[in-house]
This record gives structure tokens, sequence and C-alpha cells, in this order.
């Protein structure tokens, strides 16, 4: 089984974000990019699967996203077989999925993991839209991929406890929640020799295929309300309290 | 009888074989040499093993303690032993004195017993013969005035060594320190049993114990067989036995019996002895002089890196042990002290030093096929340091992980062993092969993580690491434009942590007031790696080191110093190894050289109260003296804890245990510590490490001290003492909104 890992480089968070000039964009210049974490999930649980069944992982990103490639050579010194870097695509959700749809038509993959969102996709269109365009079937919001009998076998979670277990056919597209283990630990004398080996390979795409067509006119940074209250008294007075609060703010109804 | 009627002269001596009859001298001649022969095989096995390992290069250190420096450590604890060290049983008696002295009589009393014997062999077997084939008649220096020398000095000492043994068995026996009793720290699932290490002491003090007795024995049965011939009187032990003998009606012909088989069983005890000496606890006699000779502290305060030339990280193999870490697994004599003093192990975690020697140990054993009669442990499941040919790993299988990752790297099991075993070392080389498989903690691998990413282990930007510095109402020099005297290490706490960040602000405010030109690396400092690299992720120690080392580089600074005792030891000991060699200080030694020399004016405060030594400072680095003076200079009184200086008791945060989980812990050590200091009746806890006040300021609380104790780092002693106050920080904290 050959599993693809798409991957999307994002700002690290801990950073201070600022806009640009023109307040149409985040200012990348300074920043630190990491690893999108929901992707790291998806290369783990794609490492697991290969743990268990000795599949093919090969780690994608885009050549565009900042220190993408200290991302892919992690990928190699945790486990992957590989890492190729698209040079092309653009920057938007839609035109990634048009510039992995184009690596994976030329390297096809019977399993592709990505993360369910990203900080900058928090609507998590990435894998229907690549999955759209490669005609193949989609789950999202997974938390869990095991191989069994040449299908996949995933759960789905949704909130109030609820979960869906699927049993579906390759090729398919998978966005991830959450792997069933906590990443695991890529030792930097390992990345050292990764780099040094040199294992990430380019491949390229064609460039603004598909953009979303969208144009951001301006952004605002978050309202800041560092407003807390603290209730006092007993456990019945502090209940009342907040369900009070609750109805008038119209969460409760009666 | 053999050989009397030819001794030139008569004059005063005895008989070597008396009794014993030529067939009887055969049998005794070819049962030793057997002997012998099972004595250097057992000795060579275990030799060929130490040379399985990598070089140790620990050649100078032997020198330096034979010859250039014979009597390092006779007094005092440094970093080597000498020759004179282990004559005089120096690493014995520290610590323990009553059990020092017994070893003492009892290790001379043993020598003195065997050069002995090596004369007489010399003269019995080489002299005499020799003698009757050169010149053709026998000659002997067995006689005379040299026979009573001899004989009253070997008769004392072995007297000292039945004292001293006397001692030790009855210390063992009845006293029972709870060090003795061999109780694992982490208990195998499928059970154990050390009872036969415990027979295995038991035969060395009794074989020493018979072999003494049956000695004097022999001594007062001849007497009395040869009639107490005056010049006997030089044996005096042998002597009075023999009067005794005689006053309970012992005959000269029923001692003569008694004599042969005394004789007989004595030279058995001896031979037992001898054979045994390879494959039980009495090899210690022959390994641990070696040991404290070729030990090295140093080794601690900056780690040796892995093997250069393996293939794989961690150790997975005999082979990838030095031979002096081989050498240490056998050395261990089981007496305790490192289990004693253990943090983890005080703690209720599954990690005794102790007993992660002996698994070792034992593991070694069985797959090399060494052979220990009685000193080794048994389990049912043949788990841990019973699996052979890599059924499991060392990291993780012989030894566990939860026991690797329990330790603190205090310091205090090889400040303790009284025979230079190096467990630090050899810990942080088995973590190295965990944190390869990445077999560590969660939290332990997000620390990791924000320390490759950002630096910090917070997770915190690393642009923001001198954002403490708002707090001030001047600005600390950047080093890296212009340059500065001292060099201040911030470190990671005093930068990041919230609580700690009015520490930083008072120690700049100090020393900004005294006019002290300093400087810092504002966002140009990393995490400084010591505690990264004992975890064992040895890359990262590296990428920090190496960014912090350019970091220095394109700064202008005379020295440095620290407010971490963690970067302190690495800057001062592991840096200078990565080309960066720089005077390194620490803050309490910069603070009383400003008090002492008047530069910062202070008023006496009065106050009782007690310091707590971090390890990375006392034990690693040798810093107890200027804490203790700064308390002096500013009027306070010192109350020591028992454990204090170099034997202080580790918080529990070092080694990189700071990012892993503690609540599993039975009592955590700081708790402990805090207990200890409640129990010297004062209310001031003084520490001189950032993160000692996080440490011990949740021990207070968790132990329900709140209010009994207070933990204060000493910059705020200095801050309280001024006379010449700058304005309260309180004050600009809340300005700034830090
Ligand atoms: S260094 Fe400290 S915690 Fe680690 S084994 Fe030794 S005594 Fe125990
Ligand atoms: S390692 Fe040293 S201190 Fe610990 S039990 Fe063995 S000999 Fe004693």
């Amino acid at each position: 089984m050959r599993i693809v890992v798409a991957m999307k480089a994002v700002p690290d968070l801990v950073e201070e974000i600022e806009l640009t000039p023109d307040e149409t964009d985040i200012d990348r210049e300074y920043l630190k990019f990491v690893l999108n974490e929901w992707d790291d999930q998806a290369l783990e649980e794609a490492l697991l699967v290969k743990d268990a069944t000795g599949a093919e992982v090969v780690a994608v990103g885009l050549a565009d996203d900042p220190d993408i490639d200290q991302a892919l050579y992690t990928a190699i010194a945790k486990g992957a077989d590989g890492a190729v870097m698209l040079e092309g695509g653009g920057a938007d959700t839609h035109s990634r999925a048009a510039a992995f749809a184009e690596y994976l038509a030329k390297e096809p993959a019977d399993l592709v993991i990505t993360g369910v969102q990203a900080p900058d996709d928090l609507d998590g269109q990435l894998a229907p839209m690549l999955a759209a365009r490669l005609g193949q079937r989609h789950v999202s919001v997974v938390v869990g991929v095991e191989a069994k009998d040449g299908n996949v076998v995933v759960r789905q979670e949704f909130s109030g406890g609820r979960a869906h277990v699927l049993e579906l056919p390759l090729p398919a597209v998978i966005g991830l929640q959450a792997s069933r283990e906590t990443p695991r630990y890529a030792p930097i004398t390992r990345i050292r020799q990764a780099m040094q080996a040199g294992g990430v390979r380019g491949e390229s795409v064609s460039t603004d295929v598909a953009s979303s067509g969208l144009s951001v006119r301006r952004m605002f940074r978050p309202e800041q309300t560092s407003h807390a209250e603290m209730l006092e008294g007993d456990v019945d007075d502090i209940a009342d309290k907040i369900l009070e609060l609750l109805r008038e703010r119209g969460m409760v109804k009666g | 009888m053999a050989f009397t009627g030819v001794l030139a002269v008569e004059e005063e001596t005895r008989e070597v074989f008396m009794n014993v009859g030529t067939a009887g001298e055969i049998i005794f001649y070819v049962v030793s040499t057997l002997t012998i022969g099972v004595f250097f095989w057992g000795s060579y096995r275990r030799v060929k093993k130490y040379r399985r390992g990598r070089a140790a290069f620990r050649m100078a250190n032997l020198k330096k303690a034979l010859f250039a420096n014979p009597f390092q450590g006779v007094r005092r604890r440094e970093d080597t032993w000498s020759v004179g060290a282990v004559a005089a049983n120096s690493s014995v008696a520290r610590r323990d004195r009553a059990a020092g002295i017994a070893h003492f009589f009892v290790f001379w009393g043993f020598i003195t017993l065997f050069i002995g014997t090596v004369i007489l062999t010399i003269d019995y077997d080489i002299v005499r013969k020799a003698s009757k084939l050169i010149v053709g008649e026998e000659m002997s220096f067995f006689q005379g005035t040299f026979y009573i020398v001899y004989s009253v000095i070997l008769d004392t000492m072995g007297f000292t060594a039945v004292l001293g043994l006397a001692y030790l068995a009855f210390r063992r026996g009845a006293i029972r320190p709870k060090k003795l009793d061999y109780e694992r720290a982490e208990k195998p699932e499928g059970g154990y049993s050390r009872s036969k290490i415990v027979l295995g002491d038991w035969v060395f003090i009794g074989l020493f114990a018979a072999i003494l007795a049956t000695g004097y024995f022999l001594e007062a049965f001849r007497i009395v067989a040869t009639g107490f011939p005056s010049f006997e009187v030089w044996s005096p032990v042998g002597w009075v036995l023999g009067r005794g003998f005689e006053a309970v009606g012992l005959s000269t012909a029923a001692a003569g019996t008694a004599q042969i088989i005394t004789w007989w069983t004595h030279a058995a005890l001896a031979l037992t002895f001898v054979g045994m000496i390879p494959f039980s606890k009495a090899m210690h006699m022959l390994l641990d002089g070696v040991n404290l000779l070729v030990h090295d502290r140093s080794s601690v305060r900056h780690l040796p890196a892995p093997p250069p030339e393996a293939e794989h990280v961690g150790y997975q193999e005999l082979s990838d042990f030095t031979w002096k870490e081989l050498l240490d697994l056998d050395a261990c004599t089981k007496c305790g002290r490192c289990h004693e003093v253990c943090p983890a192990r005080t703690a209720g975690a599954p990690l005794s030093p102790r007993d992660l020697i002996l698994d070792l140990r034992q593991w070694a054993d069985a797959n090399t096929g060494g052979i220990t009669l009685l000193d080794h442990e048994t389990r049912p499941d043949r788990t841990g340091p019973l699996t052979v040919d890599h059924e499991a790993p060392i990291a993780g299988g012989v030894i566990s992980s939860r026991t690797l990752w329990s330790c603190t790297t205090c310091m205090h099991c090889v400040e303790v062993c009284p025979v230079g075993i190096e467990h630090v070392p050899t810990i942080v080389q088995l973590r190295r092969g965990l944190v390869d498989q990445g077999d560590m903690d969660p939290t332990l691998q997000t620390a990791l993580k924000n320390l490759s990413t950002q630096g910090n282990s917070f997770g915190k930007s690393a642009r923001m690491r001198a954002r403490w510095t708002k707090g001030l109402d001047f600005k600390i020099k950047d080093a890296r434009k212009e340059p500065v005297k001292y060099l201040w290490f911030v470190g990671d706490f005093a930068s990041f942590d919230d609580r700690l960040q009015a520490n930083s602000i008072a120690l700049a405010r100090i020393l900004n007031a005294a006019g002290v030109d300093f400087g810092i690396l504002y966002e140009g400092e990393r995490n400084a790696g010591n505690d990264v690299r004992r975890v064992g992720e040895e890359g990262l120690f590296e990428m920090l080191a190496d960014h912090n080392i350019a970091a220095l580089e394109s700064a202008q600074f005379e020295e440095i110093f620290t407010t971490d005792p963690h970067s302190l030891n690495t800057l001062r000991n592991e840096y200078p190894e990565r080309g960066a060699s720089y005077k390194v200080w620490h803050y309490t030694e910069l603070l009383l050289d400003l008090v002492e020399s008047g530069t910062i004016p202070v008023r006496s405060l009065g106050q009782k109260v007690t310091y707590h030594d971090p390890c990375y400072l006392g034990r690693y680095n040798g810093v107890t003296e200027a804490p203790r003076k700064l308390l002096k200079a500013l009027g306070c009184e010192l109350v020591e804890m028992p454990r204090n200086g170099a034997n202080s008791f580790c918080c529990g945060a070092g080694g990189g245990r700071i990012w892993m989980d503690d609540s599993f812990l039975e009592e955590r050590p700081s708790e402990n510590r805090i207990r200890e200091a409640l129990g010297v009746g004062v209310d001031k806890f003084i520490v001189s490490c950032p993160k000692d006040v996080t440490m011990y300021s949740d021990a207070v609380k968790t132990t329900g001290n709140e209010g009994q104790m207070e933990v204060r780092d000493i910059v705020f002693l200095v801050q309280e003492a001024l006379t010449n106050k700058p304005a309260e920080p309180g004050d600009l904290l809340e300005r700034t909104g830090v």
C-alpha cells in the first residue's frame, strides 16, 4: 500500500502575528513556520499503518511553504520512506488541492491522509477538494485508520461522544482529526542524517491552475477581551448564577 | 616430618608443614595449583569481558593516581582518588566512619596475612629449594628475629581483621541498616528473589572469619603440641589461646592431632576462598582498588559523547560500554549508599542506582558466560537482568524505561559510591537509546519539540526571551551590540516563567544600582542544553550549544555569570569541548564579591534561615561557600539541614525530570526536602536556582505547610538588605503589566 501524507507549513502560533501594511495578509517575513499540527497527526497515523502492515509512506509538501523542507526531513527521520516537494501550486486551499491532485495523478497513492484542518483552513476544505479532484472516496474528522483485507477501516467521531466505524475500499482520501498515538518524536540526529542523505525529491506542478477566485479585502486582529468574573458562594449559589447568566445571554430557554 | 633435620641452625621458627607428611604435602601442592588455576581462569574471563568494552581513556587518571598525586582524596573527596586514598580506605570511611574503620582493619589485616603467606612461600618454596640445588644445603630466613617480628605482626594484624570483621558481621546481622536490605526499587511483575545474594555475602564473611579462626586455633594447637617454646609468646593470640586449651586440660598429644585436623581445615578454607574470588563478592578485593584508581567524577560534569563510530544510537550490546563502565558493574559491593541517597528511590520511583548496576552486571555476566556462584538475583520469568541473546533491549528491557527516566542526574550516587562507580554517564548513554526510539513521556516530547523549534521548553516564541526586561526602568545592554564586562546568561526559567521573572528583575536592579557593567544576549540566547543532554537528546544539545556559542562569539564580554546552575554546569564544563571556553560564575559568587568589596552596601538582616544547595552548583561544581558567605555577610544565621553542601538532597527537577510527570511518586523529593527543613526549625528556605523556587514553593503547598515556610531566592535577601534601595520592583511590575 502506498500512503501519501499531504502536508502544510503554517505560522508557529506562539509567535506574535503581525499584519502586512495593507492589512490583507499576515506578515510572513519574520515568522517561524512549523508543520500544521493536524498534518503531524496525519503523518503519525500513516506511520502507524506502516508499522502494522509495512505500507510505504511518502510525505508531500509545497516548496512555497516556508520551512517545509524541515517538516519533510523530519517525516523521513520519523520513518517515512520518502518525501516530495512540489514546485508550483498556489497559496489557497483550492490551488493546493489542485497541486496535490496533479502530483497524485503522476504517482498515484492507495491512500491519502492529510490533516482535517489547519489554522488557516478551519473549514477543513483540503481533504474533500482533493478527493473531488481525484474522484475518490473521502472521509473527514477521522480518529483512526487501520488497514483490513485491502480496505481501510476508519473511525469518525462526532460531538456528543458518537462515532462511526466505516470500512471503505481504496483508493481514498482521509482528513485526519487525531492519530491513535501522540505523534512520535524525531531526534535531531536523525533529522540531520536525513538532511545529509538528501531524501527529499522535487517535482514540478503547474502554477495557479485553480485559485478560489476569492480575494481578501481586509484582515482584523481578534478583539481582545480579557474580562473574567469569579463566581463566589456555595455550589448551589454558583449553579444558580451560571444558569442566570446563560438565560441572560439567551443560551438556554425557559 | 619434612626437612627439619637439614636446617642449618636450630633457631626460633616453626615448621611449615608440621605433621602434614610428604603425601599430604603433595596433595596440598596439587590442590593449590588447581585452585590457583581456577582463580586465574576466572580472573581471565572477567578481564576478557572488560576488554570487549570500548576505550575509556583513563590511563592518565591511573598514572596520576599512582605517581603524580598519590595522596589525592585522602582527606577530601576530589574528582579522582589515588593509591594513598585506596590504602587509607578514605572512600569507605567517608560518610560511614564505623564501617570505614572496620573495613580498614579487615583490609590491612587481610593484606598483611596475604603478604605473610607470600613471604613464607618465598622462603619455603624458593629460597630453601634453590639453596639446596645450588649450595647443596637448605637455607632459610624464616627463623630467629625475622620469625619473631613476622609472628608478632601477623598475629596482631590478623586480630584487627577479626575485630573489624566481627563489627561488620554484627552490623549486617544485628544492626541491619536499611541500605543493606536488598529490596528492589523496581518490583518486577513476575517476582524476584535476592536470597542468593544475601547468602553470598554471608559465605564471604563466614569463609573469611573461619580462615582467621582456624589460623589462630592452628597456631594455638601447635604451641601446645610443641610445649610452649618461650619465643612463641610473640604470637600472642595463639599463645593466650594455647594457654586456654592447656587450662581446660588439652594434652600435648591431643593438641598434635587437633593441629593436623585444623591444618587441613584451614588449608581447605583458604583454598576455597582463593578459588572463589573471581566468582563472588570477594572479587571486589581485586577490582575495586583498580576502579578507584581510574575513577573520575568529572565524567558526570561533562558527559561523554555517544560512541563515535557506533552504527546505532544508544547502548545495544556489551561492546557499546567502555571497559570502565563494565568494570563499574563488577565493582559494586552492594553497600547501598547510593540506594539510600537516591532521590528517585526515596520518592518511590522504580530506580535505585545500586539495582541498576547489579542488573547490568548480571545481564553482562549472563551474556558472556560469566559465572557468579551466589551473587545473583533469581526470577521465575527470567526477565530483566536474566535476559540473554538480545531477547530484550538493554534500555527499555534489561533496564526498564521507567527506571531510566526516573533519574534526576543529581549525581549523589556517584558522590557517595565508595568504589568509584559512575552511574550517571551510563544512565545517559542508555537514555540516548530511549530517545532514539521515542520511548518517553509525552510531556518530555513536547518540551524537546519546543526546545528544537523555539530554543526554550516553555514553547514560547524565542523572540519573547528578553521580554521580562520590560519590567525595568533602564535598558540592559545588548552584549551583541556593545561591549560589557559580564555577560549574564539568564536561562529559560528566569526568562520565561512568570513566577520567576521577578527574581531576574531584582538581580538586574541590584547590579545596575551597583554600577556593574553587564549585558545579556536578548533573543540570541537559547536554553543552554544541560538537561537536554542529560535527557539523552544529544543532537538537540549540540544544536542548542552551537547556537549559543555562535551568539557568544558575536558578543563582546569578559566573563559570564548565570542565574541557573544547570546552565552554569554546561557552560563551564561542556562548552569548552565545543570550542567556547569562558570564565563562568554563579550569581551568588558575583553578589558575594560585590557585598564583600562594599560595592553593594548592606545592613544586617538578622534572620534565621536554611539554605538548599542545588545539585548542579554544590555537588557538581563545588560552589557551596559563596552562598554561605553571602548569607553571613547579610547577617543571617544559617541553620544547616542534615543534608547540605555536596551531600545536598535533590529537588527532583534535574536531568529533564522537570518536563516529566511526577504525580506517581509517593513523596516528591522536594516534599521530602521541605520536611527536612521544617525539622531544623526555620521558616525561611533560601535557594539559589530559579527552578528551586518553583519546585519548593509547590512542595510547601502540597505538604500543607503554607505559611510555615517561606521559599526565597537569595537575591531577595540581598535586595532586602540594601541600604540604598532602588524603587520597589513590585511597582514597576504593575506599571508595565509584565
Ligand atoms: S543521579 Fe541521583 S537520581 Fe540518578 S540514580 Fe544517581 S542518585 Fe539516583
Ligand atoms: S554502586 Fe557504589 S554506592 Fe551503590 S551499592 Fe554499589 S558500591 Fe555501593
